[in-house]
């Protein structure tokens, strides 16, 4: 079975060389993503799609195999999703929703503690609504919370090596505008995935942030407090 | 139980209620069990083994309440939907019900870059589908009752655990799904909370045996310095926010860790 989202190239050798500041983003290929990809000079690298849960383990370790990188991504992205009650999820909602993208949640950020360099750098994106915004997706924020304990664990094993990690979440594409009272402080909610979302990226990847590690940023222009 | 505790007891927890506990053939769970059986609740231990189920429910009947088995596996729906029907059947309402099963997988140590699919759909059935399917079942019931949902989760939820990360996902997971359910059953009535205990059990005291730098570990940083007691400090935390007292608490997740995690 080919490993999705690897190519192999014949002959290893004669990959071209990375660079000491290689940037890796394991996400589904989308618009979005590769907006995102190209806002921080990154390589895509496609994660299955979340219904395919017999290939993770095996994707997971092709990518675990590849070159060390300094920076590693990581959004297991959703399109959107309605809002719906979660007495309303039916088996199929359900599994589409959490049980398949927390799977590959834990399997991408598995291979991204394999793939990141030592003293190297990895983010996880995950779409999350704030407290305010949440019923109606509770998949969504049991996945966010479940990957900010995700990410931590990763912070705490990769640590000793020198090897940060970090959260950013985002509402986008999940709520589209903020309908319950506080209004969110600043303009332009739920924020671009190439300047707003990229830039709390950035600062996390960056030699700026070197004693951070376990931290969640919300670039959700100040909708969630925590 | 120590006299003042029996006080306190029957002045905090007033109403007689109905309780469902997953998982609570040990440790947590049948701590909680027990102090909700102090008040004289009738509770529901709702597990697949019998025979520890059935003597847990006798210790419930011993402390004052009224102890029930009925057998259950949160991950398969049928049998959830079995269990309730049960419960409802023999006891006629149900007010309350805690989620505190885990899975087996849930002590062994495992990194992501090692976990396997099928690890992960133990930890993810039991902790996240477990309690999807029990909401579908006793949401009706609550609502009713205007009774309250409680699922137990972690310091692991939290702050993650470099060893058991699977299990720290799943643990941050549930707290998600409180604070999102709390939002949603709110204007029915129903509270949705979370509790990540830190408590002694079997498990720990034997590791703590084989490792004693895991006691100085996990106790170093405890302001208490010691593990909670699973009926005494635990248990009757987990019944304060079952109770009529917590009526205006939900979507919050409580600490009962001695002061140990290090996350706010």
């Amino acid at each position: 079975m080919p490993v999705v989202g690897v190519e192999t190239p014949d002959d290893p050798s004669q990959e071209e060389p990375l660079s000491p500041n290689s940037t890796i983003l394991l996400a589904p290929r989308s618009d979005a993503m590769q907006r995102l990809a190209d806002a921080l000079e990154a390589e895509l690298v496609p994660v299955p799609p979340v219904s395919d849960r017999e290939d993770f383990e095996e994707w997971r370790d092709g990518v675990a195999a590849g070159r060390a990188v300094a920076h590693v991504i990581v959004a297991v992205w959703s399109e959107g999703e309605a809002p719906d009650p979660l007495l309303e999820l039916d088996e199929s909602a359900w599994t589409r929703r959490l049980e398949g993208p927390f799977l590959l949640w834990n399997l991408a950020l598995g291979a991204a503690a394999a793939r990141c360099d030592d003293g190297g750098s990895i983010v996880a994106l995950v779409q999350s609504p704030s407290a305010l915004d949440a019923a109606g997706f509770t998949p969504e924020a049991a996945i966010g919370d479940g990957v900010v304990a995700l990410i931590r664990s990763v912070a705490a094993s990769e640590g000793p090596r020198g090897v940060r990690a970090n959260a950013v979440t985002t509402p986008l594409r999940l709520v589209e505008r903020a309908t319950l009272a506080p209004a969110p402080p600043l303009p332009g909610y739920p924020g671009r995935i190439d300047v707003e979302v990229a830039g709390a990226i950035r600062m996390l990847l960056s030699e700026d942030a070197c004693g951070l590690t376990g931290r969640v940023l919300a670039a959700d222009g100040g909708r969630t407090l925590t | 139980m120590r006299e003042d505790a029996r006080m306190k007891d029957t002045t905090l927890t007033p109403a007689h209620k109905v309780v469902v506990i997953t998982g609570a053939t040990g440790g947590v769970g049948r701590g909680i069990a027990i102090a909700c059986g102090e008040v004289g609740w009738e509770v529901w231990i709702a597990a697949r083994r019998k025979v520890e189920g059935e003597a847990v429910a006798q210790e419930v009947s011993e402390a004052g309440g009224r102890g029930r088995y009925v057998e259950c596996d949160v991950a398969t729906g049928d049998s959830v939907a079995a269990a309730i029907r049960t419960v409802v059947r023999e006891s006629g309402r149900l007010d309350a019900v805690v989620h505190n099963a885990t899975s087996g997988l849930s002590p062994v140590p495992k990194r992501l870059s090692e976990v396997t699919t099928r690890e992960l759909e133990s930890h993810v059935g039991v902790a996240l589908r477990g309690a999807w399917l029990l909401a579908r079942e006793i949401h009706p019931l609550l609502r009713e009752s205007r009774g309250s949902f409680l699922l137990m989760t972690s310091e692991a939820g939290f702050e993650g655990k470099a060893r058991l990360q699977p299990y720290a996902g799943v643990k941050g997971a549930q707290r998600g799904l409180v604070r999102a359910l709390a939002r949603e059953w709110g204007r029915d009535g129903i509270r949705v909370n979370a509790l990540a205990p830190l408590a002694s059990s079997p498990a720990m005291e034997s590791a703590f045996e084989h490792e004693p730098a895991m006691a100085e570990r996990v106790l170093g940083r405890n302001p208490l310095g010691r593990l909670g007691d699973t009926v005494e400090d635990v248990g009757r935390a987990a019944r304060f926010l079952l109770s009529d007292d917590a009526g205006y608490v939900t979507a919050h997740t409580l600490m009962v860790d001695g002061g140990s995690c290090p996350a706010t």
